[in-house]
C-alpha cells in the first residue's frame, strides 16, 4: 500500500505547556497549521502513523545510546506536567520495520520498554486523527553524539519507504522535530533561520535530496541536529516537493509546519 | 572541529547526567531532592564541584564539568513547572 500522508512537524514543547515567556500569538498559529494537518490526516485515513522522532535523552539514556530504533511494545506511554498519553502501538507494522529494516543491512536496536519522549506525544496531541490510529514510534539519536550520519538517516527513510510501499496498512509519514534551536546552550536566544529559510525554500523545489550530504558538523552548527529526523522523512519521499504549512520564529525556535503529496 | 555545541559526555561526568537525567525525568527524584537536597546528591554519588554547580543550577559551570545541555535545560524546566505551575499555560 502506497504511503497516504506525509508532514514534518515541531514538537517544541512551549507548543503543549506554555511558559509565559513565549508569544502566545505565535503558539496559537502554530497551534492552527497542526489543525490544517489534523483535517488533512483524518483525510486521509490512514491504518498507523509510522512517526520518526528524535529522542531527547527521554527513552534511551547513556545505558544504551541506539543510533537508530523501532519500538515494538503493545503500548506507547509518556507524561509532561498534568498530561498523560498512551497510544496503541500497530505492532504488526513496527516488527516488519524491524525485522526487514535488519535484512536490508541496517542495524535497528528495539525496545519494548520506553517511555514515550515528547517528539512524540506533542505533535500527537494536536495532529492525531479522528478517530485516533496506532503509531509507529521510530527513533533517530539526535542529541547523544556520535549521531547518525545524514546519510545514513536518508538511507533508512529509502529503505522504510520499500517496506511500508509492500505493506497492507495505508501508512502516514510524520518525521518529528526542528527546525533550528539550541536548547542548554549559550546560542538559545539565537537559532539559524536562514539556514532554516534556505532549506524550507530547497523542499519546495524538491531538492531533499541534497539534506543527505549534508554533514554533522553542519546541524551541530546550524541548530538542526533534529534535522535527522526530516531526513529519514525525506529519504521516504524521493523529490516531492514541500508544502511549507507554517514557518513561525519565535525567540529560540523555528517552528515549521510542512505537507508533501504523495 | 571545534567543540560541538552537543558534545559526547565524558565518561567521567556519567554521575552527573544521571542525576540531571532522573531530575528530568522522574518526579519521584524531584520530590527526594526538594525535600532533602544533600541525601539526593549523596545517594547519586555527585563530587564537590558537581552539588556546587547544581546549588545555583549555573549552567555554564554544570556544562563545563560535563553536563549534557539539553539535560540541564530540561532538568531545570520540569523543576520550574513543579516550583512555579500557575505561570503555565496548558492546551
Amino acid at each position: 500500500m502506497p504511503v497516504v500522508a506525509a508532514f514534518a512537524l515541531p514538537h517544541t514543547p512551549q507548543l503543549l505547556v506554555r511558559p509565559p515567556t513565549e508569544d502566545r500569538a505565535l503558539v496559537l498559529r502554530v497551534h492552527a497549521a497542526l489543525a490544517e494537518v489534523k483535517r488533512r490526516l483524518t483525510a486521509a485515513r490512514p491504518d498507523v502513523i509510522a512517526l520518526i522522532g528524535g529522542d531527547h535523552i527521554e527513552g534511551f539514556f547513556l545505558n544504551a545510546v541506539p543510533a537508530l530504533a523501532v519500538y515494538v511494545g503493545a503500548r506507547a506511554a509518556g507524561e509532561f506536567g498534568r498530561y498523560r498519553y498512551a497510544f496503541d502501538v500497530h505492532e504488526p507494522l513496527a516488527r516488519a520495520l524491524v525485522e526487514q529494516g535488519i535484512e536490508a543491512g541496517f542495524d535497528l536496536a528495539y525496545s519494548q520498554d520506553v517511555p514515550l519522549d515528547y517528539a512524540f506525544y506533542v505533535p500527537l496531541h494536536f495532529a492525531m486523527p479522528a478517530p485516533a490510529v496506532p503509531i509507529v514510534p521510530l527513533y533517530v539519536n539526535v542529541y547523544l553524539p556520535p549521531q547518525p550520519t545524514p546519510a545514513r538517516c536518508y538511507g533508512w527513510g529509502r529503505a522504510l519507504r520499500s517496506i511500508v510501499d509492500a505493506r497492507p496498512e495505508r501508512v502516514a509519514l510524520v518525521a518529528s522535530g526542528g527546525l533550528s534551536h539550541f536548547p542548554g546552550t549559550d546560542r538559545y536566544a539565537s537559532p539559524d533561520f536562514d539556514f532554516d529559510r534556505a532549506l524550507l525554500a530547497s523542499l519546495a523545489e524538491g531538492r531533499g535530496a541534497d539534506t543527505a550530504r549534508l554533514t554533522g558538523e553542519e546541524l551541530d552548527k546550524a541548530g538542526n541536529v533534529e534535522l535527522r529526523t526530516w531526513i529519514t522523512l525525506l529519504g521516504a519521499l524521493g523529490a516531492a516537493r514541500a508544502e511549507v504549512l507554517a514557518y513561525e520564529p519565535s525567540w529560540h525556535h523555528g517552528n515549521a509546519v510542512v505537507a508533501w503529496p504523495v | 572541529m571545534s567543540e560541538a555545541h552537543y558534545f559526547f559526555p565524558p565518561a567521567a561526568a556519567y554521575p552527573l547526567n544521571r542525576f540531571l537525567f532522573a531530575l528530568k525525568s522522574d518526579g519521584a527524584a524531584r520530590a527526594r531532592y526538594a525535600a532533602d537536597a544533600g541525601a539526593t546528591l549523596r545517594e547519586f554519588g555527585l563530587d564537590e564541584a558537581a552539588r556546587a554547580a547544581l546549588a545555583t543550577f549555573d549552567r555554564d559551570r554544570l556544562v563545563g564539568l560535563g553536563a549534557h545541555p539539553y539535560l540541564v535545560f530540561m532538568a531545570q524546566v520540569r523543576l520550574s513547572m513543579e516550583r512555579e505551575p500557575a505561570t503555565f499555560e496548558y492546551f
